[in-house]
Formats: structure tokens, sequence, C-alpha cells
């Protein structure tokens, strides 16, 4: 099996916010694949972004380092990234680097689409 | 008799070679939970302790190697009476993750700045770290990650 299927992303769009949910592993071979999403979620002028990271296994620090490279620039024009229904075991990696004061986490994707909605 | 304590012995101590490749990431947390696992950790710390490796092994390729494919990886796992300990083998450029400073976590998020994670969180999750630059009697450098025996 290709590792390229261990990583996988989709992506859909609820009033104006552009979700992306990702499954398997997310590491430094497939952040770039997130990054480039992303990427073109802003190119195309959109700033609200929502990951749903329920079918996510794993994470490490460059698969971090792409919010980290969003975040800022994303905030600046009124948009933001949310997250929403991490596993225990991801939620830990945030958590032990601080990140639950930086990034908003939700435990359900509805939470974290009404939290984008009563930001309006 | 004598075959058990073979056998317990290798179980003992266990090395792998991988191509510096970011697709080689997955095996090497894999090899790495599994031997974790066959000590007596839980799947919790086994997979923390797997993350070390794998920050240490991306640092390895991105700095040390500079993304070349052709060089290696040599990762050896075995315990003794208190540690399970990882060592990691390369022939890079040396890279003492033990000179990056400490980052100020609050200072950091405020900033958003980006990189230095990986070593923070092989800070956080290992209880012991060294590490040994290549010399003219040896030539790979050896990062060595310890965890308590549970």
């Amino acid at each position: 099996m290709s590792a390229k299927n261990k990583f996988n992303v989709s992506q859909n769009e609820i009033d104006g916010i552009n979700i992306l949910s990702l499954s398997g592993f997310l590491d430094a071979h497939t952040a770039p694949i997130l990054e480039d999403k992303i990427s073109n979620i802003i190119k195309n002028g959109n700033n609200k972004i929502l990951i749903n990271f329920s079918d996510l296994d794993y994470i490490s620090s460059a698969g971090l380092g792409v919010f980290m490279a969003f975040i800022e620039e994303l905030r600046q024009s009124g948009g933001d990234i949310k997250m929403a229904a991490m596993k225990p075991k991801v939620f830990t990696i945030f958590d032990l680097l601080g990140f639950p004061l930086l990034f908003d986490i939700e435990k359900t994707e509805q939470e974290a689409l009404l939290k984008f909605k009563s930001s309006k | 008799m004598i075959s058990e304590m073979i056998n317990k012995k290798l179980n003992k101590n266990s090395e792998a070679v991988f191509s510096a490749d970011f697709k080689n990431l997955e095996k090497i947390r894999d090899f790495v939970k599994q031997f974790a696992l066959k000590n007596g950790f839980n799947e919790e710390v086994s997979d923390k302790i797997a993350l070390a490796v794998d920050e240490a092994c991306t640092n390895l390729i991105r700095y040390s190697f500079n993304f070349d494919n052709n060089q290696k990886i040599k990762i050896s796992v075995q315990t003794d009476d208190r540690f399970f300990i990882v060592n990691i083998f390369d022939e890079g450029k040396p890279f003492n993750p033990l000179d990056v400073p400490k980052p100020d976590m609050n200072e950091y998020i405020l900033n958003f700045k980006k990189g230095g994670l990986g070593i923070y969180l092989i800070r956080s999750v290992m209880d012991e770290i060294g590490y040994l630059p290549s010399n003219e009697n040896n030539p790979q450098n050896t990062l060595t990650l310890k965890k308590l025996l549970a």
C-alpha cells in the first residue's frame, strides 16, 4: 500500500466555511497535502476553515506547523482555523504544546460551526 | 532453557535501518511502537515514544541530510534495568538537539513562530536525552532517547 493512502483530506463548504476532514496520519510526509489544501482555500479568497479531526490517528510537529503557518494570516483577515472532534491521543499532542490556548478546539463539528456563526 | 534465554535476549534488543525519507516515518514509528508495547508500555506511552523518534528522524532528514534520500538512519531499541532506550545513528551533519534553546511556550504562541516544536515534544515525552557527535574513531552521530520503564 502506498503511504499516500495513509492520509486523506476531504473538503466541503457550509455557509462560506470550508470544512476539511482529516483521516490517517499527519506527519512530515503528509503535511504538504494539507498545506496545499489550506493554501488553495486562501487563494480562493476564503478565510474560515474548520478542521474535523475525527478520523485522524496521528499528528507530529510537522502537522502542527501547518496550522501555525496560516493562523496569523487568517486571523488578520478576520478569519480563523477552528478545530473539532479530536481523538484523545491527538488532543494530547496539542495539549503538550499549550495549543488549546492558541486554537479554538471544540468537541464536535457542529459546535465549531456555531462558533464561526456567533463570531460573525 | 538455553533457547528460551536466547529468545529473551533477542527480544531485548532490536535494530533496523531506514532510508532517510519522510515516507519511512510511519515504518519507523511502527518499529519503535511495537517494541515499546512488548516492553510493557501502554498504547498511549508507546505512541509518545514513537512520536519522539519521528520528530528526531524528521529533524535528521530535514537538517542533517538536507533531504538526501541516499542517507540512512539506523535505529536500535533496547532496555536496561531502568530504561527503554532508543539510539538513533546517522552519518549526517552533526545536529545536537540539546543545543536548541528551550522555547518559552507562552512567548512562542504569541509570536506564532514556525519550527522548533519537534525538539520541544521530544523533551516533553522522554525522560533522558543524550547526544554523541561523530569523531575520528566513530563516523556516526548518536542520539539517545530514554524512557523509564513502566
